[in-house]
């Protein structure tokens, strides 16, 4: 059990170690250094104790941790010899970092945050590379991306890094999202995302038909994060970063994790066409363009960044390359080029921190004031340009090798890929020459901010370090790096690992040839460039226009102005209109798809013949329907004129259909809320008329909006015949039918329903009723009208008082007789078509009638309705009966009937239900002249209101 | 009947009369003394609901399991929290009547109604009594054009949603021969063959609800509602009804047609794809804070239904979890937003939130969480939400979904991290002092999504148990 704790160990440790750091005060930076320190020695002494004897002897340590077991999502921690490789490296470069920052950050840095940031990026990292689960990998790859965002972007106040590290952050992101999918799709091929599972399925993955897509997306995961083209515009930006992070993060972590996952699946995702060409090819690009760029940069950090775009571009061409010598080569120039890029970013550090410019056109002549550090840069950059006898000649001659021999086949990249490793490494040569010529000979001039002179000894040690390991591995290989090379090719290659010698002197061949050529031709290339680099033009020549960084820019500002300011206007809209249409629009094509499927023959059911007269009323009422929707907009009265003689065709119908129940009811509804509208079509402010407004366009709108219409219609009157011309289910009407006589003591079936088996219901509705007037009534007490409709209107101008004599006095004498008539409908209710629903709109009628042959005034003087007592009175009326009921031991509601015998008048069925329906009638009734009492004091309130009429009022309309 | 299976929806209920009458009876204001009550009412609804039995009430019109129980707390804590969030803006704004409050309690008592529907009848009580109370919440700043237009538009659109629903409604009834959703799952699998009346009633209610979520193509009305309504308002349409029309929809779907999903899973593959395209890019545009937020909202709908569109177990525990952590992100994103004044004015610009790094550091790392949260970023809650459901839908074989997910979130991203920029990296005042509650809000909601890797186990297991209850 110790190694599991030893790996949880080394991912914990870091962590544990930021967040006492970033807890720590701001001053406290000498024991902060010390802190990172200690936790980046025992983070190596982990993996180091794991290391022995396990993996040295080919094993594998593998802990597990529950996590979320009910997912199977367990920390599953796996150390293996590649992983081991590159833990090395993270927690080894990382305790030669901190003790370089240590010197390097100045006392003005927020020092906490630094080392905060720095060691839970260190963390990340081992969790990165320790990963045994896939799902667990991406999680800690976006973790690195975040703290590398936070660790671009450390110096805030500067502009640079900022948008460094946004864009740092936008590319690595993206791409470790996609790598997210790319691994959930190899998840879902292998059926695991344990890592040893998925390495043991090799032939599985390649065979899937989504093999492909998985590949392209787990790619662009690697490539953007290893800054390959094209997305290795990322890495110069984040330059802007403080020193120590990019000797780090940008040479030899970070930009590493790419090349290890790319050297983690590539045993069960390399082999196949697809793979050799999308990394073949970019890879190669990165390396030319990489190392041609290089060149050219004024910055030496610049410099040195372009050279790392290009050196992974050499790892990634030699992943590519399907051999598994090609493998060998690329895990150990993965480690020769974090050696040597490292220390190479560190002295590039002190030249910065000790005269206060990288800029190589400034420098010169540090070769005699800084001597030390300048004889440790040059061992470094010769590693780096591949001169023999250190590690980058090494693995460089290696890379020349593999190169040669995959040209053997047949197309046109595999054959380039000689030449272009050759022009790659003159190119590497020259660039590696400006680094040294420019900064460290020449004359020593004082044109530089600080004067030079060597950094601290400590400051110097981790280059000291890094250049003695370049040198050692460069002399003895075999001897020193040797083992642990051949423990990490074996734990990817297993039994296929190739023989390979790792020896300085190979015999006279081929490579050893290109290579003399290669330190040749650079030094010839640079002494020809002398000219143009002195001038101290700014940019590449020939790739003036190729910047990455204005294209990201243009994207983006594309991305995030027209393109989605295009998308925003196709696709949202303010306006009402529109997306009710929309709404409607996608309601009916999906009801259409849905019904396409089905047949729409008639069911069993026979249609009953035609009849020449309901159809000519139906006609009519069509008509009506389709006037009143023409008017609605134009000529309001004609539109509401129009809609009651819709209704009346309603009504006829239900004549025809023999209900006469419903025929009431509607008859009466019909006539009282048409004349409330009418009531208030006084108060509607004036239509809008919009100038401008193209004719044609307006009708052509008008024409697609009637067409939205018709077929919203055709489509519910398919429905409704389809569903009407099939048997449904059994109902609840039978029963009804069958038990309105003997349970509830009305022939009347609707009526026995409405007080009696729903008469829960109708108790709750006629509360609604109530609290609907009140609310009305509310409204309008507040109403504040349009000020165009406040006048007294052209009608009612002058003398009206014998204004429509004859209708007033009829509807006067019809009064008395439409109370009768209504208290008629609700008594006979029980047991034939009326009830107190119907009877109290009846008796509303009476009043409205009233209102409207006398006027306001007229009939309050002469009739004092209290809509307020009616309603409560008709509330607790049907209150009372329910809980009357209950006094008798029955449930809320159950009614009583009997037949009370008048004498001479006869019998005369008496409900209980019969009390219940007196209230609903005075409910009804008293709602409906609240109502009506509501909008007729409009008139009087604001007439009162408005001092004199406008002299030309306008028509109503 | 068994009563004391309602005791939350009595007890908020009750409560409700009460501070109507509390509200409307004395003279002196009495807003700050409700909205404490109401808080109060929803807590104790809350332990009321975890404490409540299984089983079924009213006639079958009534469930009670262990996903009305998750969904329930979800949803009383999305609208406790809106309620603590908009207590300080109401009373700078003015905006400090007893209504409010009321109108939070009735719209929690129809999600609860919602939730606990076995019946298209009960379905639509609680839906209804929702949107009455948002259509009104929305337009609660009347003096304001903005407001009254977003409650105005709400209305009617939304009145139109309903009246769809209840025709689809009534075709199923049709169809059925009931309203009772396990007596419709009966009809469903008793027939032969798909009868076209349940299908198209079916169209008809999935239609209704994804407006109610505003999935794709029924999305038009959120970016103006959300703009329009008080920022209080807006942080409480975003939370606690998206999670019940969620749950509603979910249970429709598995529930009485869980036999049909042939016929709602193509629906629900195109709402979730076209939610997500056009969360991810018709929010880069947006200078709006809230109108960004309404667009990500919709994105976040299209994630969380990609995990009932899949059909399966794994993706509708998911879909819950998503909710569940898209809920706390999202309010706590909101109290950031509802803490945006300068010199007593509320600010709704992206482009305010500048300097927030410097001035207010501790606000800007709680919404640099949640921004990061809700792009998915490990390993903050928000990852998570979107992992269970990419699992899902590739344990389905729904690979296009995983990957376009995976892709729009890349792209969402970029919006997120644009808000981050802004705060850190661009120079601005110093917005005035934030209230004690937001900051309780703020910290709060950020803890749990900074923390939630640390311990999923609960949720997981709560969400497992609402499944299995859901599914059977």
């Amino acid at each position: 059990m110790p190694d599991a704790l030893y790996l949880s160990t080394a991912i914990g440790l870091p962590y544990l170690g930021a967040l006492v750091t970033a807890l720590l005060p701001a001053n406290a930076r000498r024991l902060e250094s010390w802190l990172a320190g200690a936790v980046a020695l025992l983070t190596l002494t982990m993996v180091w104790l794991c290391y022995y004897p396990t993996i040295a002897e080919g094993g594998v340590v593998r802990a597990e941790i529950a996590w979320v077991p009910q997912l199977g999502l367990n920390l599953v921690l796996r150390l293996d010899g590649l992983a081991s490789v590159f833990a090395v490296m993270v927690a080894g470069i990382g305790l030669l970092v901190v003790l370089y920052a240590r010197y390097y950050m100045s006392s003005d840095d927020p020092i906490p945050r630094f080392f905060a940031f720095l060691l839970a990026f260190m963390g990340s990292m081992m969790g990165l590379v320790l990963s045994g689960n896939l799902i667990q990998l991406v999680f800690f790859w976006e973790l690195t991306s975040l703290f590398s965002f936070l660790l671009i972007g450390y110096w805030q106040h500067s502009a640079q890094a900022r948008d460094g590290a946004r864009m740092a952050l936008t590319v690595t992101a993206s791409g470790g999202l996609a790598l997210l999918a790319g691994v959930l799709l190899l998840g879902h091929i292998v059926g695991s995302y344990d890592l040893d599972r998925v390495l043991a399925s090799g032939d599985v993955i390649r065979a899937h038909p989504l093999y492909l897509p998985a590949l392209v997306l787990v790619l662009l995961g690697a490539l953007t994060k290893s800054a390959q083209f094209p997305f290795h515009f990322w890495l110069p930006h984040a330059m802007a970063a403080p020193t120590p992070v990019s000797a780090y993060l940008h040479s030899a972590t970070l930009v590493k994790a790419g090349i290890f996952l790319m050297a983690r699946l590539w045993p069960v995702m390399a082999g196949t066409d697809a793979w050799f060409w999308i990394l073949g090819s970019a890879g190669m690009i990165t390396l030319l363009l990489g190392a041609y760029v290089a060149i050219f940069q004024h910055d030496m950090k610049g410099l040195l960044a372009y050279s790392t775009i290009s050196h992974l571009g050499l790892i990634t061409v030699l992943l590519s390359l399907n051999s598994p010598l090609a493998m060998v080569a690329a895990i150990f120039h993965t480690m020769n080029h974090a050696t040597f890029k490292a220390s190479l970013f560190m002295a590039a550090g002190i030249i910065d921190h000790e005269t206060g410019t990288r800029d190589i056109r400034r420098l010169s002549g540090l070769n005699a004031t800084m001597p030390f550090t300048a004889r440790l840069a040059m061992v470094a950059a010769a590693a780096m340009a591949g001169v023999p006898l250190l590690n980058g000649f090494i693995s460089k001659e290696m890379f020349i090798t593999e190169t040669l021999s995959a040209s053997t086949a047949p197309t046109l990249l595999h054959s380039l890929l000689p030449l272009g490793a050759a022009l790659a490494s003159i190119f590497a040569v020259a660039y590696s020459l400006r680094f040294i010529h420019g900064a460290f000979f020449g004359p020593t001039t004082g044109d530089m901010p600080h004067t030079p002179h060597e950094p601290p000894q400590w400051m110097r040690l981790p280059v000291e370090v890094l250049v003695f390991g370049c040198m050692v591995v460069g002399i003895l290989p075999a001897a020193t790096i040797g083992p642990f090379l051949d423990v990490a090719v074996r734990s990817v290659l297993g039994e296929a690992t190739p023989y390979y010698s790792l020896a300085v002197w190979h015999g006279f061949n081929l490579p050893l040839v290109m290579s003399l050529i290669a330190l040749a031709g650079g030094a010839l290339l640079y002494r020809l460039l002398q000219r143009h680099l002195n001038a101290g033009i700014d940019g590449t020549p020939l790739l003036r226009r190729l910047d990455g960084r204005r294209l990201f820019d243009r994207v983006m500002v594309f991305l995030s102005w027209r393109f989605a300011r295009t998308l925003e206007r196709l696709l949202g809209t303010s306006r009402l209109q529109t997306q009710l249409r929309l709404m409607v629009c996608v309601t009916i094509l999906a009801a259409v798809l849905a019904l396409a499927p089905h047949d729409f023959g008639l069911g069993v059911l026979q249609l009953s013949p035609a009849d020449p007269v309901i159809g000519l009323v139906w006609l009519a009422g069509s008509l009506c329907a389709l006037a009143a929707a023409y008017q609605a907009k134009y000529h309001r009265l004609a539109a509401l004129v129009l809609l009651g003689g819709a209704g009346l065709a309603v009504c006829i119908t239900f004549v025809w259909f023999s209900a006469p129940d419903l025929a009431v009811t509607q008859l009466l509804v019909e006539v009282v809320t048409t004349v409330l509208l009418l009531l208030g079509l006084r108060w509607m402010p004036k239509r809008l008329e919009l100038a401008g407004s193209g004719r044609l366009l307006s009708r052509l709108r008008r024409y697609r909006d009637f067409a939205i219409a018709l077929g919203a219609g055709l489509g519910l009157t398919a429905i409704s015949y389809a569903t009407m011309t099939r048997v449904s289910p059994e109902g609840i009407s039978r029963f009804f039918l069958e038990r309105a006589y003997t349970e509830g003591g009305g022939t009347n079936v609707v009526n026995v329903i409405l007080v009696d088996f729903r008469g829960f219901d109708t108790f709750g509705e006629i509360t609604v009723l109530c609290i609907v007037a009140l609310t009305v009534f509310a409204l309008l007490r507040r109403f504040r009208p349009a000020p165009e409709s406040i006048g007294v209107p052209d009608q009612q101008q002058g003398d009206v008082r014998n204004w429509m004599m004859v209708p007033a006095v009829t509807m006067k004498l019809l009064f008395p007789l439409i109370g009768v008539v209504a208290v008629y409908l609700l008594l006979r209710g029980h047991d034939l078509p009326g009830g107190g629903f119907a009877g109290g709109l009846m008796l509303a009628i009476a009043i409205l009638l009233q209102y409207m042959a006398g006027g306001t005034r007229w009939v309050e003087d002469h009739l004092r309705v209290h809509p307020l007592r009616w309603m409560s009175a008709g509330l607790l009326l049907a209150g009372g009966t329910g809980l009357a009921a209950m006094a008798f031991g029955q449930p809320f509601l159950t009614s009583y009937f009997a037949y009370a015998d008048l004498g001479w008048l006869g019998k005369l069925p008496v409900a209980s239900a019969l009390i219940f329906d007196i209230g609903v009638f005075a409910l009804v009734f008293g709602a409906t002249v609240l109502m009506l009492i509501a909008i007729a004091h409009q008139s009087v309130r604001s007439q009162r209101a408005a001092p004199t009429p406008p002299p030309a009022p306008q028509e109503e309309r | 009947m068994n009563w004391t299976l309602v005791l939350p929806e009595l007890v908020l209920a009750l409560a409700g009369l009460a501070a109507l009458v509390a509200g409307v009876l004395p003279k002196r204001d009495t807003s700050f003394a409700i909205n404490m009550g109401v808080f109060g009412a929803m807590l104790l609804a809350a332990v009321l609901v975890m404490a409540q039995p299984e089983g079924t009430a009213f006639a079958g019109q009534y469930v009670s399991d262990a996903f009305t129980r998750f969904m329930k707390l979800l949803v009383l804590a999305g609208a406790a929290l809106g309620l603590l969030v908009a207590m300080d803006w109401n009373v700078k704004e003015g905006l400090a009547k007893f209504e409010f409050p009321l109108l939070l309690l009735f719209s929690s008592l129809g999600m609860m109604v919602m939730v606990s529907a076995n019946d298209l009848i009960a379905l639509y009580l609680g839906l209804e009594l929702l949107s009455l109370s948002l259509y009104v919440i929305a337009a609660f700043n009347r003096d304001s054009e903005r407001s009254a237009e977003a409650g105005l538009k709400y209305f009617i659109l939304g009145s139109l949603a309903s009246g769809l629903l209840l025709y689809g409604a009534s075709l199923i009834y049709g169809f059925a021969g009931s309203t009772n959703f396990d007596r419709i799952a009966d009809a469903v699998s008793a027939t032969e063959g798909v009868p076209f009346g349940l299908v198209v009633g079916l169209v008809f209610v999935l239609a209704a609800l994804a407006f109610k979520v505003s999935a794709v193509p029924f999305h038009m009305w959120t970016p103006d509602v959300y703009e329009g309504a008080p920022t209080p308002v807006t942080a409480f349409f975003a939370s606690a009804p998206k999670v019940a029309a969620i749950a509603l929809l979910t249970r429709v779907a598995a529930g009485p047609f869980g036999e049909l999903v042939e016929q709602w899973q193509q629906v629900l593959i195109l709402a979730s794809l076209g939610s997500m395209i056009l969360g991810a890019l018709a929010a880069i545009g947006q200078k709006n804070i809230k109108r960004l937020m309404a667009y990500s909202s919709i994105g976040h709908i299209g994630y969380a239904l990609m995990g009932l569109a899949v059909g399966s177990d794994l993706g509708i525990r998911g879909l819950l979890l998503y909710m569940a952590i898209y809920l706390f992100t999202n309010v706590g994103a909101f109290a950031v937003l509802v803490a945006m004044r300068r010199n007593g004015r509320a600010l709704e610009g992206i482009d305010d939130l500048a300097g927030l790094g410097r001035t207010d550091p501790a606000m800007a790392l709680a919404m640099t969480v949640f921004m990061l949260s809700m792009a998915g970023i490990p390993p903050l809650a928000g990852f998570f939400g979107k992992l269970y459901v990419f699992l899902a839908a590739v344990y389905g074989g729904y690979w296009t979904l995983a990957v376009v997910g995976v892709l729009t979130s890349a792209v969402s991203a970029y919006y997120y991290l644009r808000v981050i920029k802004v705060m850190y990296f661009d120079a601005g005042e110093a917005l005035d002092a934030r209230p004690t509650s937001l900051s309780v809000v703020l910290a709060g909601t950020g803890l749990f999504t900074v923390f939630f890797f640390a311990f999923p186990a609960p949720f997981l297991a709560a969400a497992q148990a609402a499944v299995a209850a859901l599914v059977g």
